[in-house]
């Protein structure tokens, strides 16, 4: 499962290989390496992997490491997805370099969290200079059920299965947000999607608690939340920024399920030499595109942004009334239902007038006016319209495809979307960025 | 859940009885019963005492916050729970804790730094190797099972500040009585909450007669006011719902009925923390340091 990055569209519909038995062993190496070279002082793990796993195949990469969907053993039942983080020289001799702040982050705050809807821990292994993170396993994510409504033709998501996924996203939001964990990176990748239509938030890598940092939350991670998904007070440069940036980047998933792409599909500007965070032009001109200028009047916090400036250039540079004209979320929800076919006389049925106040109300630039999670959950699209199911896929006829499991260990899949940059230690994720500069 | 004591891995598992505890310390020399009579060591809370300094020291040089060193406490008493003190480093085992504790409360430093400072202050017992400590790291983890989150005393008596209200200066003296009590058992034997009324009662009740200068250690300034018994007493009447003494403890003797608190607990981590008060006149840096060190050396635990 994508547990950090999604797979890009190209590899989806990539051939599956028959399963050879070489190719098999090397899978089961993975968690079986330097093995032998185990010295008899120094760290041992008292559980092993290997005699707990059966590793079936391999799921999806990034920079923290890989996943690998694998099966119980020795009395064990069940499948799971084995999220390994390599250390940060791969080779022939792999060191202790201590682990980075990210994997310390989700270790702990998976190790404290239960929910229905939060992606469960079966366990942690630290075996061999590696992290072996054992999850459930999840059949499905939101991007590839998005993914698979455009497949072959654009299909619409039947109205009652996003308001369960949104209900399920919710709830699960509010229990993190009650217990001061902020997501940070919330994105159709990272929603996972039980068989049984249940609704897992995945990848706490990013999270982090927010409960009287003794770090200001900017000066631990400079950038969070993949671009598409990030806030306006983010990309204005906010120092300080509050659960309102997962509800946006919700609002951008509601709208996303919806429609079927991405709502504020902007384009990331790199950082530069002096590792100085850019202004993201592009990707505020997207957002601005739809929802119109932020304007101080609404949203009085906006003048003491640190990029008020930058956003004010954006409109100089532009006719006056050009992003007055037509800009206008109303008019943007208005063809998506549209354009899907959204209806309350179609089979698809319509998340209707109170889904577009809801999505009006994610989607506020004011992060202090924005809807909160438990307001979110006892909104009127919540409220009306009957029962919500805990089973996202009940009365859908369709089947969605499974998880692409593939029995490759060397598929780097960075696929085309943006992602996160995993930062912590400052020094570590300067090196990243850098190395990933160069590829 | 994080925030959420009562859900905490906190309570659910890095709880104690005093029985329960000092049955685990037990089956652990038990099971070493050599290094236990060769490398004899202080009382824990001298140790205790030792290795916190140790851990200021680091700490200073890297310009840490407290609740950092906290943390890093709590780590030791976890892992020592689980390991036999004679059978580690206890120079490398402390400031992986400190390592790891920085990433925890998000004040993260890099392992070269701290490597290099714990070897600036302890050159026989710390290698430049940095995988040394990237591998304890990963037995620090492992023992505690990746429940890292660790709620502190702090945090509660910043919230009740205002509702008793509490004077700066008390508040600063409850801080220190914190600080104390990670000297000894109390972290693993008391939920946080209980520990900061204690010490928000410690302040009130034996509120010196002039404001010192606080912020580390409340001993100097508490050591002399409990032994003269007179707090004590009134620490007693505290149970004593009739309420007597000056105006200022019956309010908080009316809070705390009113609280649900207990009572019984308050009260003995008080009596904990004076006899840390009085164990820590025998406290000499000298003997611990020697000690640890012919242990460490003599056991090539340093290798």
């Amino acid at each position: 499962m994508s547990l950090t990055n999604p797979p890009s569209s190209g590899s989806l519909s990539t051939r599956t290989k028959t399963v050879g038995p070489s190719l098999k062993r090397n899978l089961q190496a993975t968690v079986d390496e330097t093995v032998d070279s185990r010295k008899t002082t120094g760290y041992t793990s008292k559980v092993r992997v290997r005699d707990r796993y059966h590793v079936v195949g391999f799921i999806s990469s990034g920079t923290y490491g890989r996943v690998y969907k694998a099966v119980g053993k020795n009395g064990k039942k069940g499948e799971f997805a084995i999220k390994k983080f390599k250390p940060d020289k791969e080779g022939e001799s792999i060191q202790y370099t201590g682990l980075s702040q990210s994997a310390i982050r989700e270790m702990s705050l998976c190790t404290e969290l239960s929910h229905a809807n939060v992606v469960q821990l079966e366990e942690i292994i630290l075996e061999d200079k590696c992290i072996f993170m054992v999850f459930e396993y999840t059949e499905h994510d939101l991007l590839q059920i998005i993914h698979h409504h455009t497949q072959p033709q654009r299909h619409a998501i039947q109205a009652h299965m996003v308001r369960s996924i949104l209900f399920q996203l919710l709830n699960g939001l509010l229990y993190l947000h009650t217990n001061w964990v902020l997501h940070r990176d919330l994105k159709p990748a990272n929603i996972l999607v039980t068989s049984s239509g249940a609704i897992r938030i995945g990848d706490l890598g990013l999270a982090r608690l927010f409960y009287k940092p003794l770090n200001s939350l900017f000066s631990g991670d400079k950038v969070v939340v993949t671009i598409w998904y990030r806030a306006p007070e983010l990309l204005l440069g906010s120092r300080h920024y509050t659960p309102a940036v997962d509800m946006w980047a919700l609002g951008c998933i509601f709208a996303e399920l919806l429609s079927l792409r991405p709502i504020f599909k902007g384009e990331e500007a790199k950082m530069d030499s002096k590792k100085t965070v850019p202004f993201q032009r592009n990707q505020m001109m997207k957002i601005v595109e739809i929802l119109g200028l932020p304007r101080k009047e609404t949203w009085p916090g906006l003048v003491s942004m640190p990029e008020y400036t930058q956003l004010q250039s954006l409109v100089m540079h532009r006719q006056p009334n050009h992003y007055h004209r037509g800009a206008n979320l109303e008019g943007w929800y208005q063809s998506c239902l549209k354009n899907g076919g959204y209806s309350a006389t179609s089979s698809v049925g319509t998340p209707g007038a109170d889904g577009f106040d809801l999505l009006s109300r994610m989607l506020e630039y004011d992060p202090t006016k924005r809807i909160t999670a438990q307001e979110a959950l006892e909104h009127p699209y919540f409220a009306n319209g009957g029962p919500i199911s805990a089973n996202c896929f009940e009365g859908i006829e369709s089947k969605y495809p499974h998880r692409r499991v593939t029995q490759e260990d060397n598929d780097i899949r960075t696929g085309s979307l943006p992602g996160t940059k995993r930062s912590g230690l400052p020094d570590d994720s300067l090196m990243r960025a850098s190395k990933r500069l160069k590829e | 859940m994080a925030a959420n004591y009562w859900a905490s891995t906190q309570r659910r598992h890095w709880l104690f009885s005093r029985e329960r505890l000092a049955d685990i310390r037990e089956k652990l020399r038990e099971q070493d019963k050599v290094s236990h009579s060769q490398f004899p060591l202080p009382d824990q809370r001298l140790l205790n005492i030792y290795c916190n300094q140790q851990l200021i020291k680091l700490g200073k040089r890297m310009s840490t916050r407290q609740q950092a060193i906290a943390t890093a406490q709590v780590y030791l008493k976890r892992f020592y729970t689980k390991n036999e003190i004679r059978q580690t480093n206890p120079y490398l085992v402390l400031t992986t804790a400190f390592y790891l504790a920085c990433k925890m409360e998000e004040c993260p430093q890099h392992i070269r730094f701290v490597v290099g400072e714990a070897r600036g202050l302890w050159p026989e017992f710390i290698t430049p190797d940095v995988a040394k400590l990237g591998e304890c790291e990963f037995a620090l983890i492992s023992e505690m099972s990746s429940q890292l989150i660790v709620h502190h005393p702090y945090r509660t008596l910043t919230e009740l500040q205002d509702e008793l209200p509490l004077s700066s200066d008390e508040v600063a003296l409850a801080w220190s009585v914190i600080n104390d009590h990670y000297l000894t058992d109390l972290p693993l034997l008391h939920p946080p909450h209980v520990i900061a009324i204690m010490a928000i009662i410690i302040s009130v009740v034996f509120k010196p007669a002039h404001s010192s200068n606080f912020g580390g250690s409340a001993q100097s300034t508490l050591s002399g006011a409990m032994r003269d018994g007179s707090g004590m007493n009134m620490l007693a009447a505290l149970s004593d719902k009739t309420g007597h003494g000056p105006p200022r403890i019956q309010k908080l003797v009316l809070w705390l009925a009113e609280s649900e608190v207990d009572i019984k607990a308050v009260i003995e981590c008080t009596q904990e923390l004076l006899s840390l008060y009085e164990v820590w006149e025998q406290y000499s840096e000298k003997n611990c340091k020697e000690l640890i060190g012919r242990m460490v050396k003599t056991k090539n635990l340093d290798k």
